[in-house]
């Protein structure tokens, strides 16, 4: 049995074994996306006809158990006729499996299977993309798995224009401090849509990592991290807009970048040899044809964030003085008691304050969950204090600005490395 | 009657030094008892301190909120040294038992027997009533994290309601594991509990209807805030 696929039901490994090997493989993992996920589908089917009209392509979509017919709109989404998007009809069927998937709920668990039918099938070149866009185009399966398959990459991450105020843990947090502790500049380190090869699937396989959070919302920044600390070829490919479906209200932002937050901070534990040497960062090829697009606003309740912040700054101060250095904590009191207008959580305290909480999550001096759980509060004050900064900045200039935010990571990584030093995390 | 009385005097000598011959190594094997408990209880104590201390328990109790909690009964002292000095003293008191009974007196026998069978008793006492200290720490914290999270009003209340219940409900397990008044702490627990619920139930269902509706309200209007703020975090 090959290591790391002893966890796929045998109904799941008869009906691959049916289908043979494949060159391609684009997995979808959903959970109640009977509204979007047939265009996703059609999309695929399209982009394999259209970009890779000789090669053996599988579709497979791990569901985590819709309620809403997701599975069958999977089964029966068709491109119908091909004349309107291709010269000639294609010359291979793709092969398409829709399959629950098992383990702890979350698009982790559902892409570990996607990871374990491309090496089954062995496939050369596999993409995941999410079952909730809605601006997904066949040239997309072009633009993550071309330069797999032509270009020997094992990685490609997505890179789109995004709403300002869209991704702003991304913005704020897994981006400047992921480029500033390896070195690399991958834009949309959890942009949720990806390509790699298949030799990368099967080093994803042989981790012990379903159990944790990596099987929930942290998946995407292990892949991101994994394939840069394994030296694997990384690149980044310009997808246009990112359009999805509407956030699900219940999904709680407090868990959410809990599960980010701790994949990052642990791998950072992990790989401490590794960048500690970094220095600066640069930039990672770049693939697709790069133009402006329109972005649909985003409403903003800035109120609301600024009063989360000051709630957290009350209630959880005895918290985030076991995690942040008593400088830090000084200007974080001083950010929460300034009025509305006057408020600012400049790019440095937000530095020294993800760089504080790294330090206290290795020295586990409060419980790691509680800990990143009082996270909230602050990413919220820092957020407000950017749309306050921002309201009236165009695209380029809010670029600018998160340009010279992880340019202040990079610049303050000494104080980071001198901290890990003094409180013994650096072993 | 002279010898009588000499041979009173002499047999009661007699009888006084056969006792403390009786006695004195009794004496003896309890002093040496008692040195060797007092050697054996440092040494264990130094070498579980420093075995803890390498091993990062300090660490691990910072993070479990260990600290917090001893930090509350204003013990300062690090948790390695504190469990190495219990270790300590429950070797000693073993050992001082032990010497005791090498003594051969049955009043002392019998309370060493009674002190034995009590103090599997007293160790389940203290450990339900440290657990029940830390989970009422843990979990309140967790409470007071949800609740600020969520934007819920006083979340330092519900915290506290949290640790308050589950502090109490420990304690009076504790006093039942020592059978203190079992009966009296059962029912009090209960009156209190019952009390405590049914005066909520009054303040909120029929007193504070109006402060319920309001505060519910206000949550349900945050939750919707919520869904209608644009923002994509991820």
């Amino acid at each position: 049995m090959v290591q790391g696929t002893s966890f796929l039901p045998d109904a799941l490994r008869q009906q691959l074994a049916e289908v043979g090997q494949v060159d391609l493989l684009v997995g979808i993992p959903s959970y109640n996306n009977a509204g979007t996920i047939g265009h996703v589908v059609r999309a695929i089917q399209g982009g394999f006809a259209k970009h890779f009209p000789d090669q053996r392509a599988l579709l497979i979509n791990s569901d985590g158990g819709s309620k809403d017919g997701t599975p069958e709109v999977v089964r029966q989404a068709s491109i119908g006729s091909f004349e309107t998007i291709l010269a000639a009809h294609p010359l291979r069927t793709v092969h398409r499996i829709t399959t629950p998937y098992h383990g702890i709920p979350g698009k982790g668990s559902a892409l570990r299977t996607a990871f374990a039918a491309a090496v089954l099938t062995g496939a050369k070149a596999c993409a995941v993309v999410d079952a909730d866009l809605r601006s997904i185009t066949p040239q997309w399966i072009e633009l993550l798995l071309g330069p797999v398959v032509r270009q020997g990459f094992d990685f490609i991450a997505p890179l789109y224009h995004r709403h300002k105020y869209d991704g702003t843990i991304t913005n704020s947090i897994v981006y400047p401090l992921t480029r500033a502790l390896y070195g690399k500049r991958v834009r949309q380190p959890i942009g949720g849509d990806f390509g790699f090869s298949g030799r990368l699937a099967e080093h994803y396989l042989a981790h012990d990592v379903w159990s944790s959070d990596v099987a929930r919302y942290g998946i995407d920044i292990w892949m991101t991290t994994t394939a840069i600390t394994g030296g694997f070829k990384v690149g980044q490919s310009f997808l246009g807009a990112k359009i999805h479906d509407a956030k699900d209200p219940s999904v709680d932002l407090s868990a959410m970048l809990m599960q980010v937050t701790s994949v990052v901070l642990t791998l950072m534990g992990t790989h401490v040899a590794l960048w500690r040497k970094v220095r600066g960062s640069h930039p990672v090829p770049v693939f697709g044809f790069e133009y402006a697009v329109g972005l649909e606003p985003v409403p903003v309740n800035l109120a609301r964030m600024l009063d989360r912040f000051r709630t957290g700054a009350r209630e959880l101060r005895s918290i985030w003085e076991l995690a942040l250095h008593p400088a830090t904590a000084a200007g974080v009191a001083r950010a929460a008691s300034a009025s509305d207008e006057e408020m600012d959580f400049p790019p440095q305290l937000w530095v020294r304050t993800i760089y504080d909480f790294a330090v206290a999550y290795q020295q586990r001096r409060v419980n790691r969950e509680h800990l990143l759980r009082s996270l909230t509060p602050l990413y919220l004050g820092r957020t407000a204090a950017f749309v306050k900064q921002t309201r009236e900045a165009g695209a380029q200039e809010v670029e600018e600005i998160l340009e010279e935010l992880c340019l202040q990571f990079e610049r303050d990584k000494p104080y980071l490395l001198q901290r890990w030093e003094e409180t013994g995390g650096g072993s | 009657m002279t010898v009588t009385f000499s041979e009173r005097l002499l047999g009661s000598l007699n009888m006084f030094f056969e006792a403390v011959l009786r006695f004195l190594p009794g004496l003896l094997a309890a002093a040496l008892i008692l040195v060797i408990g007092l050697v054996v209880g440092w040494v264990l104590r130094l070498l579980v301190s420093r075995i803890l201390r390498v091993a990062g328990f300090d660490r691990y109790c910072d993070a479990s909120g260990v600290r917090a909690v001893l930090g509350h009964a204003d013990i300062r002292t690090a948790p390695s040294i504190l469990l190495g000095r219990a270790l300590f003293w429950l070797v000693f008191l073993s050992f001082a038992m032990a010497g005791l009974s090498a003594l051969q007196v049955g009043v002392i026998n019998q309370l060493i027997a009674e002190f034995f069978l009590y103090l599997p008793r007293i160790i389940s006492a203290v450990l339900v009533l440290l657990v029940g200290l830390l989970l009422g720490g843990f979990l309140s914290r967790a409470a007071l994290l949800g609740a600020v999270n969520a934007g819920m009003p006083s979340p330092r209340l519900i915290a506290i309601v949290v640790k308050l219940l589950i502090v109490v409900l420990s304690f009076a397990m504790a006093l039942e594991q020592l059978r203190i008044a079992t009966s009296i702490v059962l029912a009090a627990f209960i009156i209190a509990f019952g009390a405590v619920m049914f005066g909520l139930a009054l303040a909120f269902g029929l007193g504070g209807r109006g402060v319920a509706r309001r505060v519910l309200e206000r949550q349900w209007q945050r939750q919707r805030e919520d869904a209608a703020d644009g923002f994509s975090h991820l």
